[in-house]
C-alpha cells in the first residue's frame, strides 16, 4: 500500500489519492480521489500549476464506471452458447486451472503460434494492461500477435515513408505563431488527443489566427474554432489535397529553396500533377468533380496557405481511416513540405504528430540510422526469424513493427478462418484477449462473430460482460485504474507523465493482469523476470529508463509530472537547421516526396508519390447504386472508444442515433428520431435517426463504440458501426473505418415510447 | 447585500458536458432526472451555412427569485450574504403534496428539479455553497477544460467580462434579473469560402 505521504489529509477526514485517467483517448489526465472508509466519494481534478490537465466529462463519470453494478465480480465460465452472455461463476483457481490446461494442450498440439494474442488498448498504463500477458505467453514459447492500429495506423505508415519518424508535432501551443491554421478531419473538442488542445485553439482563434476546417462534419470543433468550414466528401481527401500543391506548384507559390534543400522526388509529383504521367491534370476542377469542394475553395485554400507562412496544416487521423487513407496523409505531408512548414515555429509537418516522447527522446541517434536490413528479435519465439511483411517499411527504425508473422487487425477473422491455407502465417486455435473490446472495435462484426465461435478456446480479461467478452470460455475480472497503481503519458506530445496511485482496493474478486499473470504463470510453470517484482519496482523501473523522470517518488506523492521546456516542440527542427549533420532518417535522408522505398513494392494501391486511388466502396463505385450513402465511424464525446459506453452520466448525455442530412432524409420518409435500418451486405443496424444540417448530403454517420447487440433475426440494436465496416485493409494497415457504402431506409418497426 | 454571478463564454464553450458530469459526480447526484447544471444545444442555418453554440446553464441566482415568490410553503430563500437562492427541504413540500411544483414552472431555466423519489423535495444548484464556503469555486468552474466559467461578485464580474446578459439559449429577463455576465457566440454562419471573400 501507499506511504502515507501520498496523501493529501483533508479537515474533513477524507484522504485525497492523486490519481488520474487512462483509457484509450490518447490523453491522461489529472484526477483527485476523495476516499473515506475505502470508497471513492468524489472526483476533483487539476488545481494545480499551469497548464493544468483538466479531466473531460469521462475521466470524471468515472465513479459510476467503478462502481457500476455490472462490473464483473468473480470469475466466469461460459455454460450457454458462444455469445449468449451465459456464464456460471467459477473460482479463480478452476478458472486459471481451466485455462493453463487449454494453454498447455493447444501448445501441444498445434505449436504455439495458434494462440493469438487479441490486444488494444482499452484499459492500459504502461505496466497494466497487455504487457504482462505478452511477457507470460512469451516465456510460454510464445503467442501470435496482431499488428496495424485502427486509429492511426494509415496516419502512421505515411509519416515513416516521408519523413521516417513519427515525430513530426509541434507544441500545442506553439500553433499561437501561425498564421493560418487549418483543421483537417480533425474533431479534438471531442477526441481530446491531449488534453488542452481545444483551449489552445480557443486562444489561437481568439488571438485572431485565421483557422479553417475541411470536414464532412460541422463538428463541434468546426463550429467552435473556425470561420471557415469546406465540407468534403469522405475517402476524397488526397484528391483536394493534390489539386491544392497543384495549384500551388502552377502559380509559383512553392519554396524553391525549401524544396532543393530538403525533399527529393518534386519532379515525378509534378509529373502527375499536370498530367505527364497519366493524361489528367489535378486541376481544383478535377478536385471538384470527385470531392464535392467547390474549384475556387480549392484553390483559394491553396493560395492562403502558400502565402501564409507560417501555417500549420494540422491533418487528423480520420481520413487516414480510410481505404487508401495513406494517400490522404502523404498528400498532406508533401503539401507542408513544398511551402517550407516544416521545422520552424508556427508551422506543421502533418505527419503522425507525436510531439513530444521521452522514449524517442532518448532513441535520438538510432532514429537517424535507417537502412536496417531485417527486423530486429522481438524475443518472441513465434516470430523470431519471420521475414519482414509484404508492404511493410522494413528498411526504416520506428513506426510499426515490420515482423512478418504477425497479422492485421483487419484480417484477424479471416485468418481465424482460413488459416494457413489462406496464406496467414498460423492456424489459430485460440484467443487470448486483453483490454480489447476487440469484436465490437474492429470491422465487420458479424464476420468477426463466426471467427470467434470457430475457436477452439478464448480467454478474456474484462471489467464487463462486452460483446467480445460474450464469445470467451473464461472471463477473468480484471480490475480498474483506481484499484492498482500505473504510470500512464499521454500518447501525441504534452510533456508529462501521470502517476496513477492505487484509491481503492479492488472491488469483488478483481485482481489486476499482472497479478492474473502472476498466479497464471505458476501453473504454467513459466517465470518472466518481470514478476519476481512488486508492482512498485516494476513502476520504478519503467521511470528509471526515462531520462524526463528525475525523481519517481516526487511524481508518485503528486500524481502528476510535468517537464518544463525552454519553449515550444518544433518536430524536425534539427533537420532543417544542419541538414548536412542532421539528416531525416529516412533512406535518402531527405523528405520523401517519392518515396523509394514505396516504389520497390510496384503496387498502384501504395504508389511512390500521393495519389488520389479509389476503391470499391469510394463514393462513385459501381456499388453506390445500391448503397448510395458513405457511412462515417467518428468519434462519441460521451465514450472512448466502447468504454463508458454503459455509464449512465455519459449515456444521459444523449441517445445513440445515426446523423443523416434532411435532404436525405425527406427523399427516404425519415423524420428526426424516427426508428431507422442502416445496411449492405456486411449486416444491418437499427437505431433512431438524428436528422441535421451537421452533416453533407449523401453521408451519414454512426459513431463507433456502442456495444453490438444482435436480436434473434441478426439485426443490431446496439448500433455498433462496425456491422457496416469493410475488413480489407491497406497495404499500408490503414484500416477503412470511413470507407463503407450503405443504404438507410425507414425501420418495419416504430420506437416503442 | 453581496450577489454572486455566473459568467459564461460562450464563444468558448464546446459542449463537452464535464461541468455538468462534474457536477452530478460531486453532488452524487444518481439520478438521471437531476441536471443542476443543464447544457443547451443551438443549430441553427441549413448546409453548409451553419451557426452552432451551447449554453451552460446552472441556476443564475436571480437577484429577484420567482421560484421563491411563488413557493407556497416558504421554502426557497435568498441568502444576505451572497445572494444564493437555497431551498429548505424540510420545509418543501414534496412534489406530490405540493401538486403544481409551481416554482418548475416558473423558472426559465428550469432549475428546481425534483428526483424521480415519491414525494421528492425540490433542489437546485447552490453555486457548491461547501466548497465556497472553503474558498473554492464551484465544481463546475473548476472543471470547465475551456475555462469558459466563473463564479464572482455581480460587479466585479461585470467590470472584468462587460455587461453582457444576453446569449443563444438565455433570454435575459427585468422581472427576475438573473445573476448572469455572459459573453455571446457572434452568430456568423459557415461559409465554404473565407469570410472577407463573401463568396
Amino acid at each position: 500500500m501507499h506511504s502515507p505521504n501520498n496523501f493529501q489529509q483533508s479537515h474533513t477526514g477524507v484522504k485525497i489519492v492523486n490519481t488520474g485517467c487512462c483509457h484509450d483517448c490518447g490523453g491522461r489526465c489529472v484526477l483527485k480521489a476523495h476516499v473515506k472508509d475505502g470508497k471513492i466519494l468524489r472526483l476533483e481534478s487539476d488545481t494545480g500549476e499551469d497548464p493544468q490537465i483538466r479531466a473531460c466529462m469521462r475521466g470524471r463519470a468515472y465513479r459510476q464506471r467503478l462502481y457500476s453494478p455490472d462490473r464483473l465480480k468473480h470469475p466466469l465460465r461460459r455454460v450457454g452458447k458462444k455469445g449468449q452472455g451465459r456464464f456460471e461463476r467459477v473460482s479463480w483457481d478452476v478458472a486459471l486451472n481451466e485455462v493453463a490446461g487449454r494453454l498447455e494442450h493447444i501448445k501441444k498440439s498445434y505449436g504455439n503460434a495458434a494462440i493469438l494474442l487479441m490486444a488494444s488498448g482499452g484499459n492500459q498504463g504502461m505496466l497494466h494492461g497487455p504487457l504482462p500477458v505478452g511477457a507470460m505467453l512469451q516465456e510460454f514459447g510464445g503467442f501470435t500477435r496482431t499488428w496495424g492500429i485502427a486509429s492511426y495506423e494509415g496516419a502512421m505508415y505515411a509519416s515513416m515513408a516521408t519523413y521516417g519518424t513519427i515525430r513530426t508535432g509541434n507544441s500545442r501551443e506553439d500553433l499561437l505563431n501561425s498564421k493560418l491554421v487549418i483543421l483537417w478531419g480533425w474533431n479534438p473538442a471531442v477526441t481530446v488527443q491531449d488534453p488542452g488542445t481545444s483551449l489552445m485553439l480557443a486562444r489561437v482563434r481568439e488571438k485572431g489566427i485565421r483557422i479553417v476546417a475541411v470536414d464532412p462534419r460541422y463538428s463541434d470543433s468546426v463550429a467552435t474554432f473556425a470561420q471557415q468550414w469546406i465540407p468534403i466528401r469522405p475517402g476524397t481527401d488526397s484528391a483536394v489535397l493534390i489539386a491544392m500543391a497543384y495549384v500551388i506548384l502552377k502559380e509559383k507559390l512553392q519554396d524553391h529553396v525549401f524544396i532543393n534543400t530538403y525533399t527529393v522526388g518534386i519532379e515525378t509529383y509534378t509529373d502527375y500533377l499536370f498530367g505527364i504521367e497519366d493524361g489528367i491534370e489535378k486541376t481544383p476542377q478535377w478536385a471538384e468533380a470527385v470531392s464535392g469542394v467547390p474549384a475556387e475553395a480549392i484553390a483559394g485554400l491553396a493560395r492562403d496557405y502558400a502565402r501564409s507562412k507560417p501555417a500549420a496544416l494540422i491533418a487528423g487521423w480520420a481520413p487516414a481511416r480510410a481505404a487508401y487513407g495513406e494517400q490522404y496523409s502523404r498528400a498532406a505531408n508533401v503539401l507542408t513540405a513544398i511551402t517550407g512548414n516544416i521545422g520552424i515555429h508556427g508551422g506543421y509537418a502533418a505527419g503522425f504528430m507525436r510531439a513530444y516522447s521521452s522514449r524517442e527522446f532518448s532513441h535520438k541517434k538510432v532514429m537517424a540510422r535507417p537502412g536496417q536490413a531485417k527486423p530486429k528479435s522481438t524475443g518472441n519465439p513465434v516470430e523470431d526469424g519471420a521475414a519482414p511483411r509484404k508492404y511493410s517499411l522494413y528498411k526504416l527504425y520506428g513506426g510499426t513493427n515490420p515482423n512478418g508473422a504477425r497479422i492485421h487487425n483487419t484480417k484477424v477473422y479471416d485468418a481465424i478462418l482460413r488459416g494457413k491455407a489462406g496464406g496467414y502465417p498460423a492456424d489459430i486455435k485460440m484467443a487470448y484477449v486483453v483490454a480489447s473490446n476487440f469484436l465490437n472495435q474492429h470491422p465487420n462484426t458479424r464476420r468477426g462473430e463466426d471467427a470467434l465461435r470457430a475457436l477452439e478456446f478464448m480467454v478474456v480479461h474484462e471489467q464487463f460482460m462486452t460483446p467480445t467478452a460474450k464469445f470467451a470460455d473464461i472471463v477473468l475480472p480484471v480490475n480498474t485504474f483506481m484499484e492498482r497503481s500505473d504510470i500512464a503519458p499521454p500518447w501525441l506530445g504534452a510533456p508529462y507523465y501521470i502517476y496513477l496511485n492505487q484509491a481503492v482496493e479492488s472491488l469483488h474478486e478483481s485482481k489486476s493482469d499482472l497479478d492474473i499473470c502472476r498466479e497464471l504463470s505458476k501453473k504454467l510453470g513459466v517465470s518472466p523476470m518481470i514478476f519476481n517484482f512488486t508492482e512498485d519496482e516494476i513502476l520504478q523501473g519503467i521511470a528509471g529508463g526515462r531520462n524526463d523522470i528525475p525523481d519517481y517518488h516526487a511524481m508518485k506523492r503528486d500524481g502528476v509530472l510535468k517537464i518544463r521546456l525552454k519553449e515550444p516542440i518544433v518536430s524536425l527542427r534539427d533537420q532543417i537547421e544542419d541538414p548536412v549533420n542532421a539528416p531525416f532518417p529516412t533512406l535518402s535522408g531527405k523528405i520523401e516526396i517519392f518515396c523509394a522505398h514505396l516504389a520497390e513494392m510496384n503496387d498502384p494501391r501504395v504508389p511512390p508519390i500521393p495519389k488520389y486511388v479509389p476503391h470499391a466502396e469510394s463514393f462513385d463505385a459501381p456499388l453506390a447504386k445500391q448503397y448510395p450513402l458513405q457511412l462515417l465511424t467518428s468519434h462519441d464525446k460521451k465514450r472512448a472508444h466502447s468504454t463508458w459506453h454503459n455509464v449512465p452520466w455519459c449515456r444521459e448525455i444523449g441517445p445513440h442515433q445515426v446523423w443523416i442530412n434532411p435532404r436525405d432524409a425527406l427523399t427516404r420518409g425519415i423524420e428526426n428520431e424516427s426508428l431507422v435500418d442502416v445496411f449492405n451486405d456486411r449486416g444491418r443496424v437499427r437505431i433512431p435517426a438524428r436528422v441535421t444540417e451537421r452533416i453533407m448530403p449523401g453521408v451519414v454517420e454512426i459513431k463507433q463504440g456502442a456495444w453490438y447487440d444482435p436480436d434473434e433475426n441478426g439485426i443490431d440494436r446496439g448500433g455498433c458501426a462496425n456491422v457496416l465496416t469493410r475488413d480489407d485493409p491497406s497495404p499500408g494497415g490503414a484500416h477503412p473505418m470511413n470507407s463503407a457504402l450503405v443504404q438507410v431506409e425507414r425501420s418495419p418497426e416504430k420506437i416503442k415510447s | 447585500m453581496t450577489q454572486l454571478g455566473f459568467y459564461f463564454n460562450q464563444t468558448r464553450c464546446i459542449g463537452c458536458h464535464t461541468c455538468a458530469v462534474a457536477c452530478k459526480d460531486w453532488h452524487d447526484h444518481q439520478d438521471g432526472g437531476i441536471n443542476w447544471m443543464q447544457i443547451k444545444t443551438i443549430e441553427k442555418g441549413v448546409f453548409p451555412h451553419l451557426f452552432l453554440a451551447f449554453a451552460a446553464i446552472p441556476c443564475y441566482q436571480c437577484e429577484s427569485p420567482v421560484c421563491m415568490a411563488v413557493c407556497p410553503a416558504g421554502a426557497i430563500s435568498k441568502r444576505a450574504t451572497d445572494g444564493i437562492v437555497v431551498v429548505d427541504r424540510d420545509r418543501c413540500l414534496g412534489r406530490e403534496t405540493c401538486e403544481k411544483t409551481p416554482c418548475v414552472k416558473a423558472c426559465p431555466s428550469r432549475s428546481p428539479q425534483f428526483g424521480s423519489e415519491e414525494n421528492a423535495k425540490m433542489q437546485k444548484c447552490d453555486f457548491c455553497l461547501d466548497r465556497l464556503d472553503e474558498g473554492q469555486q464551484p465544481i463546475c468552474v473548476e472543471a470547465c477544460p475551456m475555462f469558459a466559467l466563473e463564479i464572482g461578485v455581480l460587479p466585479e464580474l461585470q467590470k472584468k467580462y462587460g455587461n453582457g446578459k444576453e446569449a443563444h439559449g438565455f433570454r435575459y429577463s427585468k422581472k427576475i434579473k438573473p445573476a448572469v455576465v455572459l459573453t455571446p457566440k457572434p452568430e456568423v454562419y459557415s461559409n465554404v469560402y473565407p469570410p472577407e471573400s463573401g463568396g
